[in-house]
Protein backbone atom coordinates (compact mmCIF):
# COMPACT_ATOMS: atom_id res chain seq x y z
CA UNK A 1 0.00 0.00 0.00
CA UNK A 2 2.93 2.30 0.82
CA UNK A 3 4.62 2.61 -2.59
CA UNK A 4 1.27 2.93 -4.34
CA UNK A 5 0.29 5.85 -2.22
CA UNK A 6 3.37 7.86 -3.08
CA UNK A 7 3.01 7.01 -6.75
CA UNK A 8 -0.60 8.13 -6.73
CA UNK A 9 0.25 11.36 -4.93
CA UNK A 10 3.01 12.11 -7.36
CA UNK A 11 0.79 11.34 -10.37
CA UNK A 12 -1.91 13.58 -8.93
CA UNK A 13 0.51 16.44 -8.42
CA UNK A 14 1.93 16.12 -11.92
CA UNK A 15 -1.55 16.09 -13.40
CA UNK A 16 -2.40 19.18 -11.40
CA UNK A 17 0.61 21.05 -12.70
CA UNK A 18 -0.20 19.97 -16.24
CA UNK A 19 -3.79 21.14 -15.86
CA UNK A 20 -2.68 24.53 -14.59
CA UNK A 21 -0.32 24.87 -17.50
CA UNK A 22 -3.02 24.01 -20.01
CA UNK A 23 -5.41 26.47 -18.39
CA UNK A 24 -2.82 29.20 -18.72
CA UNK A 25 -2.10 28.22 -22.33
CA UNK A 26 -5.79 28.23 -23.08
CA UNK A 27 -6.37 31.68 -21.61
CA UNK A 28 -3.47 33.08 -23.64
CA UNK A 29 -4.87 31.35 -26.69
CA UNK A 30 -8.34 32.77 -26.23
CA UNK A 31 -7.50 36.32 -25.30
CA UNK A 32 -4.04 37.14 -26.59
CA UNK A 33 -2.35 35.16 -29.30
CA UNK A 34 -3.30 31.93 -30.95
CA UNK A 35 -1.97 29.77 -33.72
CA UNK A 36 -3.76 29.35 -37.04
CA UNK A 37 -3.10 26.92 -39.85
CA UNK A 38 -4.43 27.89 -43.26
CA UNK A 39 -4.74 25.94 -46.47
CA UNK A 40 -6.46 26.50 -49.78
CA UNK A 41 -6.08 28.79 -52.78
CA UNK A 42 -8.50 31.56 -51.85
CA UNK A 43 -5.89 34.03 -50.57
CA UNK A 44 -3.25 33.70 -53.31
CA UNK A 45 -0.81 35.40 -53.73
CA UNK A 46 -0.69 36.67 -50.15
CA UNK A 47 -1.03 33.21 -48.63
CA UNK A 48 0.17 30.11 -50.42
CA UNK A 49 -2.22 27.25 -50.97
CA UNK A 50 -0.16 24.66 -49.12
CA UNK A 51 -0.70 24.56 -45.33
CA UNK A 52 0.85 27.64 -43.72
CA UNK A 53 1.09 28.45 -40.02
CA UNK A 54 0.41 31.86 -38.58
CA UNK A 55 0.14 33.58 -35.26
CA UNK A 56 -3.04 35.55 -34.86
CA UNK A 57 -3.89 38.08 -32.18
CA UNK A 58 -7.25 38.60 -30.55
CA UNK A 59 -6.78 42.02 -29.00
CA UNK A 60 -7.66 44.02 -32.12
CA UNK A 61 -10.87 42.10 -32.66
CA UNK A 62 -11.97 42.48 -29.06
CA UNK A 63 -11.49 46.24 -29.07
CA UNK A 64 -12.91 46.76 -32.55
CA UNK A 65 -9.63 48.01 -33.99
CA UNK A 66 -9.87 46.17 -37.28
CA UNK A 67 -9.36 48.08 -40.52
CA UNK A 68 -9.83 47.44 -44.19
CA UNK A 69 -7.08 45.27 -45.59
CA UNK A 70 -6.54 43.17 -42.46
CA UNK A 71 -6.51 39.43 -42.92
CA UNK A 72 -8.85 37.94 -40.34
CA UNK A 73 -9.85 34.50 -39.17
CA UNK A 74 -13.60 34.14 -38.79
CA UNK A 75 -16.04 31.34 -38.12
CA UNK A 76 -17.60 30.06 -41.33
CA UNK A 77 -21.22 31.31 -41.44
CA UNK A 78 -22.23 28.22 -43.34
CA UNK A 79 -20.56 25.72 -41.02
CA UNK A 80 -19.83 26.75 -37.43
CA UNK A 81 -17.24 24.02 -36.98
CA UNK A 82 -14.88 25.53 -39.52
CA UNK A 83 -12.98 28.78 -39.67
CA UNK A 84 -12.02 30.71 -42.78
CA UNK A 85 -9.25 33.21 -43.38
CA UNK A 86 -10.12 36.15 -45.60
CA UNK A 87 -9.28 39.78 -46.08
CA UNK A 88 -11.51 42.44 -44.55
CA UNK A 89 -12.69 44.50 -47.51
CA UNK A 90 -15.60 46.47 -46.07
CA UNK A 91 -16.72 47.64 -42.65
CA UNK A 92 -20.27 48.55 -41.64
CA UNK A 93 -21.71 51.33 -43.76
CA UNK A 94 -19.38 50.81 -46.71
CA UNK A 95 -20.71 50.33 -50.22
CA UNK A 96 -19.19 47.34 -51.96
CA UNK A 97 -19.36 46.76 -55.70
CA UNK A 98 -18.42 43.28 -56.80
CA UNK A 99 -18.61 41.10 -59.85
CA UNK A 100 -21.44 38.74 -59.13
CA UNK A 101 -21.09 36.14 -61.85
CA UNK A 102 -18.01 34.09 -62.64
CA UNK A 103 -18.70 33.69 -66.36
CA UNK A 104 -19.85 37.18 -67.23
CA UNK A 105 -17.47 39.72 -65.75
CA UNK A 106 -19.70 42.67 -66.57
CA UNK A 107 -22.45 41.82 -64.12
CA UNK A 108 -21.86 43.99 -61.07
CA UNK A 109 -23.81 44.13 -57.86
CA UNK A 110 -23.65 46.86 -55.27
CA UNK A 111 -24.42 46.26 -51.63
CA UNK A 112 -24.21 48.36 -48.47
CA UNK A 113 -22.72 46.56 -45.50
CA UNK A 114 -25.35 46.65 -42.71
CA UNK A 115 -24.73 47.71 -39.13
CA UNK A 116 -22.70 45.27 -37.10
CA UNK A 117 -21.48 43.39 -40.18
CA UNK A 118 -18.35 43.23 -42.30
CA UNK A 119 -17.57 42.19 -45.87
CA UNK A 120 -14.76 39.69 -46.37
CA UNK A 121 -13.21 38.56 -49.62
CA UNK A 122 -10.40 36.26 -50.60
CA UNK A 123 -7.60 37.84 -52.62
CA UNK A 124 -7.98 35.14 -55.25
CA UNK A 125 -11.42 36.15 -56.46
CA UNK A 126 -11.61 33.32 -58.97
CA UNK A 127 -11.47 30.60 -56.34
CA UNK A 128 -12.80 31.90 -53.07
CA UNK A 129 -15.99 31.27 -51.14
CA UNK A 130 -16.52 34.57 -49.35
CA UNK A 131 -19.02 37.37 -48.77
CA UNK A 132 -19.81 37.45 -52.47
CA UNK A 133 -21.45 34.07 -51.86
CA UNK A 134 -22.60 34.07 -48.25
CA UNK A 135 -23.25 37.78 -47.80
CA UNK A 136 -21.99 40.21 -45.16
CA UNK A 137 -20.80 38.53 -41.99
CA UNK A 138 -21.75 39.68 -38.42
CA UNK A 139 -18.76 41.15 -36.59
CA UNK A 140 -19.29 38.65 -33.76
CA UNK A 141 -17.99 35.84 -35.97
CA UNK A 142 -14.53 37.37 -36.37
CA UNK A 143 -12.08 35.63 -34.09
CA UNK A 144 -8.57 36.96 -34.67
CA UNK A 145 -6.26 38.87 -36.97
CA UNK A 146 -3.14 37.38 -38.56
CA UNK A 147 0.06 39.21 -37.79
CA UNK A 148 3.03 36.79 -37.96
CA UNK A 149 3.89 33.95 -40.29
CA UNK A 150 5.55 30.96 -38.62
CA UNK A 151 5.79 28.18 -41.22
CA UNK A 152 7.23 27.61 -43.89
CA UNK A 153 10.43 28.71 -42.23
CA UNK A 154 11.77 30.67 -45.16
CA UNK A 155 8.80 33.02 -44.79
CA UNK A 156 9.06 33.39 -41.01
CA UNK A 157 8.39 36.96 -40.09
CA UNK A 158 5.87 39.76 -39.72
CA UNK A 159 2.75 39.55 -41.81
CA UNK A 160 1.10 42.92 -42.03
CA UNK A 161 0.71 45.48 -44.76
CA UNK A 162 3.35 48.15 -44.85
CA UNK B 1 24.18 44.11 8.71
CA UNK B 2 20.74 45.60 9.27
CA UNK B 3 20.57 46.30 5.57
CA UNK B 4 21.09 42.61 4.73
CA UNK B 5 18.37 41.52 7.15
CA UNK B 6 15.99 44.04 5.60
CA UNK B 7 16.68 42.66 2.16
CA UNK B 8 16.05 39.12 3.41
CA UNK B 9 12.75 40.16 4.95
CA UNK B 10 11.67 41.95 1.82
CA UNK B 11 12.59 38.95 -0.23
CA UNK B 12 10.49 36.55 1.85
CA UNK B 13 7.60 39.01 1.84
CA UNK B 14 7.77 39.33 -1.92
CA UNK B 15 7.89 35.56 -2.33
CA UNK B 16 4.82 35.12 -0.18
CA UNK B 17 2.95 37.82 -2.10
CA UNK B 18 3.87 36.14 -5.37
CA UNK B 19 2.66 32.76 -4.11
CA UNK B 20 -0.66 34.19 -2.99
CA UNK B 21 -1.09 35.99 -6.32
CA UNK B 22 -0.30 32.78 -8.18
CA UNK B 23 -3.03 30.93 -6.25
CA UNK B 24 -5.55 33.65 -7.03
CA UNK B 25 -4.53 33.67 -10.69
CA UNK B 26 -4.97 29.90 -10.93
CA UNK B 27 -8.38 30.13 -9.28
CA UNK B 28 -9.48 32.82 -11.72
CA UNK B 29 -8.25 30.72 -14.63
CA UNK B 30 -10.35 27.80 -13.41
CA UNK B 31 -13.35 30.05 -12.89
CA UNK B 32 -12.96 31.47 -16.34
CA UNK B 33 -12.74 28.04 -17.88
CA UNK B 34 -15.95 26.92 -16.18
CA UNK B 35 -17.64 30.15 -17.09
CA UNK B 36 -16.80 29.92 -20.76
CA UNK B 37 -17.21 26.26 -21.50
CA UNK B 38 -19.52 24.77 -18.90
CA UNK B 39 -22.07 26.95 -17.22
CA UNK B 40 -22.38 30.63 -16.46
CA UNK B 41 -25.02 32.89 -14.93
CA UNK B 42 -26.43 35.75 -16.97
CA UNK B 43 -28.80 38.59 -16.22
CA UNK B 44 -31.39 38.93 -18.96
CA UNK B 45 -33.92 41.73 -19.16
CA UNK B 46 -36.34 43.31 -21.58
CA UNK B 47 -39.84 42.70 -22.88
CA UNK B 48 -39.01 40.53 -25.86
CA UNK B 49 -39.43 37.16 -24.13
CA UNK B 50 -42.63 37.81 -22.18
CA UNK B 51 -44.28 35.82 -20.65
CA UNK B 52 -41.39 33.35 -20.39
CA UNK B 53 -38.89 35.81 -18.93
CA UNK B 54 -39.58 38.89 -16.83
CA UNK B 55 -39.32 42.36 -18.22
CA UNK B 56 -37.48 43.56 -15.14
CA UNK B 57 -34.83 40.90 -15.39
CA UNK B 58 -34.04 37.29 -14.55
CA UNK B 59 -30.86 35.57 -13.55
CA UNK B 60 -30.54 32.44 -15.63
CA UNK B 61 -27.93 29.72 -15.99
CA UNK B 62 -26.56 29.20 -19.47
CA UNK B 63 -24.69 26.09 -20.50
CA UNK B 64 -22.07 26.44 -23.18
CA UNK B 65 -21.51 22.84 -24.21
CA UNK B 66 -24.54 22.43 -26.46
CA UNK B 67 -23.63 24.90 -29.22
CA UNK B 68 -20.13 23.41 -29.41
CA UNK B 69 -21.62 19.94 -29.85
CA UNK B 70 -24.22 21.14 -32.32
CA UNK B 71 -26.98 20.22 -29.90
CA UNK B 72 -29.29 23.20 -30.49
CA UNK B 73 -32.75 22.64 -31.88
CA UNK B 74 -36.29 23.86 -32.18
CA UNK B 75 -37.73 25.63 -29.18
CA UNK B 76 -34.40 26.12 -27.41
CA UNK B 77 -33.88 29.33 -25.51
CA UNK B 78 -30.44 30.46 -26.55
CA UNK B 79 -27.97 33.19 -25.71
CA UNK B 80 -26.90 34.75 -28.99
CA UNK B 81 -24.28 37.39 -29.74
CA UNK B 82 -26.16 40.19 -31.44
CA UNK B 83 -25.47 40.46 -35.19
CA UNK B 84 -26.07 44.20 -34.96
CA UNK B 85 -23.81 44.92 -32.01
CA UNK B 86 -21.19 42.31 -31.12
CA UNK B 87 -20.87 43.63 -27.58
CA UNK B 88 -24.42 42.67 -26.65
CA UNK B 89 -26.02 39.31 -26.08
CA UNK B 90 -29.62 38.50 -26.87
CA UNK B 91 -31.82 35.78 -25.44
CA UNK B 92 -34.28 34.40 -27.98
CA UNK B 93 -35.94 31.16 -28.98
CA UNK B 94 -34.91 29.08 -31.99
CA UNK B 95 -37.93 28.83 -34.25
CA UNK B 96 -36.43 27.32 -37.40
CA UNK B 97 -33.24 25.55 -38.42
CA UNK B 98 -31.31 25.50 -41.70
CA UNK B 99 -33.30 24.60 -44.76
CA UNK B 100 -36.69 25.52 -43.29
CA UNK B 101 -39.09 28.00 -44.85
CA UNK B 102 -40.27 30.52 -42.27
CA UNK B 103 -43.56 32.36 -42.61
CA UNK B 104 -43.42 35.26 -40.22
CA UNK B 105 -45.54 38.18 -39.30
CA UNK B 106 -44.19 41.46 -38.04
CA UNK B 107 -47.23 43.26 -36.60
CA UNK B 108 -45.40 46.56 -36.24
CA UNK B 109 -44.10 46.91 -39.77
CA UNK B 110 -46.48 45.25 -42.17
CA UNK B 111 -49.93 43.80 -42.47
CA UNK B 112 -49.15 40.59 -44.31
CA UNK B 113 -47.05 37.49 -43.82
CA UNK B 114 -43.55 37.29 -45.23
CA UNK B 115 -41.57 34.24 -46.20
CA UNK B 116 -37.88 33.48 -45.78
CA UNK B 117 -35.71 30.40 -46.25
CA UNK B 118 -33.08 29.74 -43.61
CA UNK B 119 -29.71 29.18 -45.34
CA UNK B 120 -27.11 26.55 -44.47
CA UNK B 121 -25.43 26.99 -41.11
CA UNK B 122 -28.02 29.51 -39.86
CA UNK B 123 -31.02 29.51 -37.52
CA UNK B 124 -34.09 31.71 -37.20
CA UNK B 125 -34.59 33.17 -33.75
CA UNK B 126 -37.63 34.97 -32.43
CA UNK B 127 -38.66 36.41 -29.12
CA UNK B 128 -41.77 34.96 -27.51
CA UNK B 129 -43.33 38.42 -27.40
CA UNK B 130 -43.65 39.15 -31.12
CA UNK B 131 -44.93 42.65 -30.52
CA UNK B 132 -41.82 43.89 -28.70
CA UNK B 133 -38.90 41.88 -29.98
CA UNK B 134 -36.09 42.64 -32.40
CA UNK B 135 -35.11 39.31 -33.83
CA UNK B 136 -34.63 37.42 -37.09
CA UNK B 137 -37.71 39.12 -38.48
CA UNK B 138 -35.60 42.29 -38.53
CA UNK B 139 -31.99 41.23 -38.91
CA UNK B 140 -32.43 37.95 -40.75
CA UNK B 141 -31.26 34.43 -39.91
CA UNK B 142 -28.32 34.18 -37.55
CA UNK B 143 -25.22 31.97 -38.17
CA UNK B 144 -24.77 29.09 -35.72
CA UNK B 145 -21.34 30.48 -34.84
CA UNK B 146 -23.00 33.35 -32.96
CA UNK B 147 -24.91 31.08 -30.57
CA UNK B 148 -23.05 31.20 -27.29
CA UNK B 149 -25.12 28.96 -25.03
CA UNK B 150 -28.45 27.42 -24.12
CA UNK B 151 -30.52 28.64 -21.18
CA UNK B 152 -31.55 25.76 -18.97
CA UNK B 153 -32.29 27.09 -15.52
CA UNK B 154 -33.81 30.17 -14.00
CA UNK B 155 -32.36 31.15 -10.65
CA UNK B 156 -34.49 34.04 -9.48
Amino acid sequence: MGPFRSIITEAWEKTFILTKFFCFLHVTDTYLINHVMTYGPSMLPAIDLSPTDFLAERISTRFGKLAQGDIVVLRNPQNPRKTVTKRLVGLEGDTITYVSSSENSDMHETVVVPKGHVWVQGDNTYNSNDSRHFGPVPYGLIESKLFWRVWPLEDFGPFWKK
Amino acid sequence: MKFMSHIAQWRSGAKEALDRTAIIAKFLCCLHFTDTYLCSPTHVYGPSMLPTLNIAGDVVLVEHLSPLLGNVGYGDLVLVRSPLNPNRNLTKRIVAMEGDTVTYFDPLHSDSDRIAVVPKGHVWIQGDNVYASRDSRHFGPVPLGLIKGKVFFRCL
